[in-house]
């Protein structure tokens, strides 16, 4: 009785396969150089000003390290392609789980701006007065007030290093 | 040896457990549980990802505000040390693919090391942030963290605990598994001390490499999105 | 224990050997094995006591609700007992029920294996599962919890209960599923007999297999969830709670990407049940193997893209809430793949109304209720006037309990004799399934009711009008209680008095009915090898009586 297992396509008679693939020394030094290139790349990226294309560039760096991470140091390219399978799948399922939480953040809040009922906290004055509704920060600052006031009794000179006003 | 496909079945080694049929079954498994087990990883981290792509949506000015606040040398420089790492991981799966166990034992410790330096650099930049003010969450202290930003020429705006709370989060639970990576390096380490692993058994080797790598794959999200996208 | 050393007329070409209970003996033989069957016992046993635990909960919920007025328990008590069931039948029970205790036990037995590919992670599974019920205790008795099952955000931000004991006990009850799930992926990978192709695996295979796959997929995601929720309850980071600017229905977002295909994680499984059970009782070769086996891959992948449809009323964009509604409906399309092949499976066949049969049959009526009333609720416009109601209640229990626990019960019977090595009084186990039918549809069938005519869920006290419906429904409680404890009983006396198993005593085709009942310790004589699928019934043989063959 044959069974009907394939690897890259052809057909094997055990099902148990072990996958064993050793790598030149070179490749994996061509691979760490050409990660620390992306990395060099993408943080002189940084210093310019794309605006929003930022975060695309940089994502597609990051993809391109991580694919020869996983290709080359992980073994991907020569293992069983079910492990393939199995790191790719969690990918997409990644995917779904970030597509709907944004998809529906940015209807919830074209939406709701029509009819202005979304309440979105942006400005820092806004958001003091949300977290003095917080005991644990009331308290924080009832503390750290005490303290400020000690110590500026005791060195009025550091007052400014060791307690600056709140804005 | 480039497969072992074709190659007669191995024989039995001293770890060979009772309950599989070939040597060749029980390396499989192990490496297909690890990566499912690494599939596992991948969507724990996912999750922090998306809060942070979903705080970024719903306050974008108040995220590049406080990612000014961020040392991009110090991020960059454990990214050399992180990727470094790796290749010596790399490298040590691989003498034990070929025997050599000194090569084993020593790019695990270079390994090791290049960890030990990644959490030093991580010590030294939570303390470095402690020192203005900057927790997460509730002990966030506003006026301080707004001072060290004006000092250095940025401005804080919004709620930036949020964001400090989400990279106190990420690269938290990053340094946990920096930290359980060390303890499973030394472990195998001292196992390739007893002469354990070679061509006939080096699952563990294998695994811990496969984690190793799934912590530095993180770390390569993990710097771009805190440390430098505008 | 009982052994099944017995003389009885089992040739083969083996001596029969002392069965895995005898083989060894003691408190540690139990407590750090490596023995998938024993493991899987333990699970049964611990998940039998949270059972316990959770239905008294239930039933002290159901006397309150006798009377409209608030009389037994305070309010505050009532939101610390429904949220106990909930939290304890959710994820002590159902979640570990089939496959912590059934799979373990079957899974390497179907695949003609020693054991799982992994037995020390099993072990440690267990252990994890069982630090997980501390905690679940420790928080019964500091202050219990009162945030419902799901920890919704803010209120389980600032609630003055045990909060992070709880999400603390669940985080870790997660890891325990998904190194179950790890442990099961790899073993129907690696550990299959020779000649046990895909297409030959029993469809319990297929169905542990499909929910490993969510368990694996879906669990991390409640990891991150609950650390997450207990960071923002010690920490305030502001992600989920708007006070600190975070955004509470990203918490559901989070909280329903594991919990929705979680629902799949506890019927999954049952569905495998009732495959087994239907093709074995009916003597029937099982209608669409691979309409089946597919189908449950099929709602594993269906089961991510529908988890908005808990969030119609909470915020959530109208238009997330109608992608959602639409793809919430495809789900139904591999669902009704199988109801249909088991009922075709069941025609023609020469059924055997036992007691596995008749929950298999009880299975398929409240299956069937709950799966199309999950229709109705995933309609958006029908959703918004059901949402939060008995209907609700009456919903997700039809398919919990008259799915997974009546499905579980019925594979309890099932595989009784193989194992323990005794077979339970038939007659008594009629009775049994008769009790839990009547008293569960009794209980649950007038809250769809009552629920349309706007019974809110989660109250102590209700208008009196209502009075009449909630009174059958405890009374339908009751019986199922009694039923229930009924099983339990000679179950557990079968122990003592039941006539010892035959090793087939059904006349199964797969393989963990090749061994001895109950299984010696490395399961088999030799290696099995497989040469046909597991649902190529030898002819029946009406004269010879079931114990026969």
């Amino acid at each position: 009785m044959t069974t009907k297992t394939f690897l890259h396509g052809k057909p094997i008679d055990d099902v148990i396969e072990c996958h064993e693939h050793v790598s030149p020394v070179s490749l994996y030094v061509k691979v760490l150089l050409s990660l620390f290139v992306l990395t060099g790349l993408t943080y002189a990226v940084s210093f310019a000003d794309l605006g929003p294309a930022s975060l695309w560039v940089a994502m597609i760096v990051a993809f391109g390290k991580a694919t020869l991470v996983a290709m080359f140091f992980m073994h991907l390219k020569y293992d069983d392609r079910y492990h393939g399978f199995v790191f790719l799948s969690t990918i997409i399922f990644v995917a779904i789980f970030f597509l709907f939480p944004i998809f529906d953040l940015n209807s919830r809040a074209r939406l709701n701006e029509e009819q202005g009922t979304f309440f979105r906290v942006n400005q820092a004055g806004d958001w003091n007065e949300a977290q003095r509704t917080n005991k644990g920060q009331v308290e924080a600052e009832a503390k750290a007030a005490a303290e400020a006031a000690k110590d500026a009794a005791k060195a009025p000179a550091d007052a400014k290093a060791v307690a600056p006003a709140k804005p | 040896m480039s497969s072992a496909h074709g190659q007669g079945p191995k024989a039995p080694h001293a770890f060979f457990q009772h309950h599989y049929n070939t040597v060749e079954q029980q390396a499989g498994a192990a490496k297909l549980g690890m990566w499912v087990f690494l599939a596992t990883e991948i969507l724990m981290f996912s999750g922090l990802f998306l809060a942070y792509f979903i705080i970024r949506i719903l306050y974008p000015e108040m995220v590049l505000g406080s990612h000014e606040l961020l040392s991009k040398t110090m991020g960059g420089v454990n990214t050399v040390v992180l990727l470094f790492s790796s290749f010596t991981m790399a490298m040590a799966v691989r003498s034990a693919q070929v025997g050599d166990t000194p090569g084993i034992i020593r790019n695990l410790i270079m390994t090791i090391g290049c960890a030990c330096i990644f959490m030093v650099v991580k010590y030294f930049e939570y303390t470095g942030k402690f020192a203005h003010g900057i927790f997460p969450g509730k002990y966030f202290d506003y006026g301080r963290a707004a001072a060290y930003a004006a000092e250095h020429g940025h401005e804080l705006v919004g709620m930036p605990h949020i964001f400090f709370g989400i990279y106190f989060t990420m690269t938290g639970l990053h340094g946990v598994h920096v930290a359980v990576g060390i303890g499973v390096l030394v472990w195998i380490m001292l196992r390739a001390k007893k002469g354990h692993f070679g061509p006939q058994y080096y699952s563990p080797v294998e695994n811990v490499g496969l984690y190793w790598h799934i912590v530095d794959l993180v770390w390569i999200f993990l710097f771009p999105l805190l440390y430098l996208v505008k | 224990m009982a052994t099944a050393d017995t003389s009885s007329a089992h040739g083969g070409d083996h001596a029969r050997e002392v069965s895995f209970y005898a083989a060894k003996t003691g408190l540690k033989s139990w407590l750090v094995t490596l023995d998938h069957k024993r493991l899987g016992m333990m699970y049964l046993v611990g998940t039998m006591v949270f059972f316990l635990v959770g239905g008294i909960a239930a039933l002290t919920l159901r006397t309150e609700l006798l009377t409209p007025e608030q009389d037994l328990v305070s309010a505050t008590t009532y939101n610390k007992l429904f949220t106990i069931h909930g939290a304890v039948m959710v994820f002590l029970v159902i979640i570990p029920s089939v496959p912590g205790a059934l799979g373990n036990f079957l899974l390497p037995l179907m695949l003609g294996a020693k054991d799982v590919a992994f037995p020390r992670l099993n072990l440690l599974s267990f252990w994890i599962y069982s630090l997980g019920a501390v905690f679940f205790l420790i928080t019964l008795v500091n202050g219990s919890l009162d945030t419902g099952w799901t920890f919704y955000t803010p209120y389980s931000t600032s609630s003055g209960t045990a909060v992070v004991t709880a999400t603390f006990g669940a985080f870790i009850l997660g890891f325990s599923s998904i190194l179950t799930g790890l442990n099961f992926i790899v073993t129907v990978h690696k550990m299959r007999a020779p000649g046990l192709t895909w297409n030959r695996l029993p469809l319990f295979v297929w169905a542990i297999y499909s929910t490993a796959v969510i368990q694996i997929l879906a669990t991390p995601v409640l990891a991150i969830t609950l650390m997450l929720l207990m960071i923002e309850r010690t920490l305030n980071i502001g992600i989920f709670d708007p006070a600190m600017g975070g955004d509470p229905v990203l918490y559901q977002h989070f909280f329903w990407f594991y919990s929705h295909p979680a629902v799949y994680i506890m019927i999954l499984p049952g569905f495998g049940i009732i495959s087994e059970l239907i093709a074995v009782h009916s003597r029937k070769h099982i209608f669409g193997y691979k309409a089946i086996a597919l189908s449950s891959i099929a709602i594993a992948i269906i089961s991510f893209l529908v988890w908005g449809h808990h969030m119609f009323v909470s915020g959530q964009s109208e238009l997330a809430g109608v992608v959602f509604s639409f793809l919430t409906f495809a789900v139904a399309v591999p669902t009704a793949i199988k109801v249909f092949s088991w009922v075709a499976t069941l025609y023609k066949g020469s059924i055997e109304f036992n007691t596995p049969m008749l929950y298999a049959l009880a299975f398929l009526f409240t299956f069937t209720i709950g799966g199309l009333t999950g229709i109705f609720l995933g309609a958006l416009s029908v959703d918004v006037h059901l949402h939060d109601t008995y209907f609700v209640v009456a919903h997700f229990h039809y398919v919990m309990m008259g799915g997974t626990i009546i499905a579980f019960i019925g594979g309890i019977h099932h595989w009784w004799g193989k194992m323990t090595g005794r077979m339970f009084n038939e007659a008594h186990g009629r009775w049994g399934c008769l009790l839990v039918f009547i008293g569960f549809n009794m209980t649950f069938f007038n809250q769809f009711i009552v629920g349309q005519q706007g019974m809110p869920r989660r109250y102590a006290t209700y208008v009196p009008q209502f009075q009449q419906q909630h009174v059958l429904s405890t009374i339908g409680s009751y019986i199922l209680g009694l039923g229930l404890l009924w099983t339990a009983f000679y179950l557990l006396r079968s122990l003592k008095t039941g006539a010892q198993a035959s090793d087939n005593p059904y006349a199964g085709a797969s393989l963990e009915w090749q061994t001895q009942s109950p299984p010696i310790e490395h399961n088999f004589h030799g290696q099995p090898r497989v040469d046909t699928d597991p649902y190529n019934f030898p002819q029946i043989d009406r004269s010879g009586g079931m114990d026969h063959h």
